[in-house]
């Protein structure tokens, strides 16, 4: 595993730890996308927050947002001690999801009820059409997320209206199969007028190369990247105990896991 | 009312280039020069209530102004958290017309009703609801909230006053009239039946439009014994904490000429259900002369 990598997972295992609460099998599954679109693909920086032109990242899946702020950290937008410290407090900033009204800038939704990040950021995508500019609208989804109908009604909204600009990624942690059974989402994508291109989501070589091919195409269809990724990736623990999908660590476990996430 | 609206939404969408309006398949026909000349900003974007309510806050994200036009009940109770989360919670923007109201389309039955509608959006703080009387007042209204990044619910009525046309102001009632044995609140196109059944009363009557925010401060002027009557076209109760509130610490005594709590499996004509459920001027006599009878100090007979 890549060095920031470890990092990322560490501070969301320190967050995690600090606030008490988190869904961490969940992070560890898309941290190298969301690294790989600040770090690689979007037009974003510190100076950019509040650009009209910038690229958006929107934070769907809201159970993962403690994914969020370490690459936000990682990107100097935000204070590793202020979020820290601060974490899950009454009067804090910082929560396990997003309140975008606390911030100027650099969150670009609120997450938590699934089904709401998708159609937000098509309507961003829509407006930025209409006011000719150019920002592309990156929204993480996960694959238990597209039970909800209204992931659907935005991806017939986006086809229908051409927006090239809006990315659906959907981190594909096979959530959705204890579930139901989704069957083929890339078929699925692809019968709504969808580019579509399936990847490793944790082989961040891979995900730049795909983002990089998509954003050239811009020939009037949404684009859809269905990143294949393992709930847990990067803790042997994680990955075999699904307890994790909603437990933070002790100081014991922070220490096992932690020295987990080091040696992969 | 309906007409009057989608006039406005013509002459927005031609002059603000801010503007963006959707309709959930209703009423392209006075709009179709707009739908041909803008197609990005004014379209019939599709049958998706709950999903463009999310559309809508990302729309308003990136500095438009939507205006979304449908049909109440799907408008408000389909998309309840979509208004609750993506426009209230994030404090986005967004105008929502909805037509309908309680009992318009009278013979198609209860999935067109939205009697609930007020009471559902005063559980969302942030929220705005405006009931206009007429269409002068839905246009003043109208261009007073539209770009104050709230997110504003309009209830359109096929049945608008005929008579009484007061001008109004959001956020204010207006005194109709001042008298001192009772308080009237009359809401929105019940103006006319109030004033019919009040003509000779010695009582205050309240003209409500705005009913989220709520003028608490014009109520509080005319506690009139605690005497209150509530006249509204929607379920009973849905202003009750309002009229509490405004008068908080003294003892009301409340009566209603409003729509029973039930599901309506009646059809018939708007005026066959209003006559039902009692929203007449005759039943808002007798309730006030029953109101201004009673005595003193008991609380919401």
């Amino acid at each position: 595993m890549q060095t920031i990598s470890k990092k990322l997972r560490k501070t969301a295992l320190y967050l995690s730890y600090k606030c008490k609460d988190g869904n961490l099998q969940s992070v560890f599954s898309c941290l190298e996308i969301i690294w790989v679109l600040y770090d690689k693909i979007m037009n974003w920086s510190r100076k950019k927050a509040n650009d009209e032109n910038r690229d958006y990242f929107i934070i769907s899946k809201g159970q993962a947002t403690l994914a969020l702020y370490p690459v936000l950290i990682e990107k100097g937008f935000f204070d590793f001690k202020d979020v820290a410290n601060n974490i899950g407090k009454f009067d804090s900033r910082y929560c396990i999801q997003t309140d975008l009204t606390k911030f100027e800038g650099g969150i670009e939704n609120n997450a938590g009820s699934l089904g709401h990040g998708l159609p937000f950021g098509a309507g961003t995508a829509y407006a930025k059409k209409i006011k000719n500019l150019k920002s592309n609208i990156f929204v993480l989804c996960g694959d238990g997320e597209f039970m909800e109908g209204t992931m659907w009604e935005a991806c017939l909204f986006a086809s229908s209206n051409k927006l090239d600009n809006l990315f659906v990624i959907i981190d594909d942690n096979n959530s959705a199969g204890s579930m139901v059974n989704m069957f083929d989402m890339k078929q699925k994508l692809e019968a709504f007028n969808f580019d579509v291109r399936k990847v490793d989501g944790h082989n961040e070589f891979e995900l730049e190369k795909v983002f990089c091919e998509l954003k050239l195409l811009k020939n009037g269809k949404p684009k859809a990247v269905i990143a294949k990724t393992i709930r847990g990736f990067g803790s042997e623990t994680m990955m075999k105990n699904d307890i994790w999908f909603h437990k933070s660590p002790d100081k014991f476990e922070l220490e096992q896991l932690t020295r987990e996430v080091e040696a992969l | 009312m309906r007409r009057a609206f989608l006039n406005r939404v013509n002459e927005m969408i031609e002059k603000e280039k801010d503007t963006v309006f959707f309709t959930v398949d209703i009423g392209m026909w006075a709009i179709k020069e707009s739908m041909e000349k803008y197609p990005e900003r004014c379209k019939n974007v599709g049958i998706f209530e709950d999903g463009m309510m999310s559309i809508a806050a990302g729309m308003a994200k990136a500095g438009l102004i939507p205006v979304i036009f449908g049909i109440q009940p799907y408008l408000i109770e389909r998309a309840l958290e979509q208004i609750k989360l993506d426009l209230a919670y994030q404090k986005f923007g967004a105008n929502i017309i909805g037509t309908g109201a309680s009992i318009d389309y009278s013979k198609y039955g209860y999935s067109h009703y939205c009697p609930e509608d007020l009471h559902i959006i005063k559980a969302i703080p942030g929220c705005e609801f405006i009931a206009p009387g007429t269409k002068k007042q839905f246009l003043q209204l109208f261009n007073q909230t539209y770009r104050n990044n709230h997110p504003t619910f309009f209830r359109i009525s096929d049945y608008p006053n005929k008579i009484y046309d007061p001008d109004v102001e959001f956020n204010k009632a207006v005194v109709i009239k001042e008298g001192k044995t009772a308080t009237v609140i009359a809401v929105s196109v019940m103006l006319d039946n109030v004033m019919e059944a009040c003509k000779d009363k010695d009582v205050t009557v309240l003209y409500y439009t705005t009913l989220e925010p709520f003028d608490y401060q014009t109520l509080s002027k005319y506690y009139n014994e605690g005497n209150i009557l509530v006249v509204s076209p929607q379920f009973e109760g849905s202003l009750t904490f309002d009229v509490v509130k405004a008068f908080e610490g003294k003892p009301v005594n409340i009566r209603e000429v409003s729509f029973k709590r039930e599901i309506f499996r009646n059809y018939g004509t708007c005026e066959e259900k209003m006559n039902y459920y009692g929203l007449t001027k005759e039943n808002i006599r007798l309730k006030l002369d029953k109101l201004t009878e009673t005595k003193n100090g008991i609380i919401c007979r």
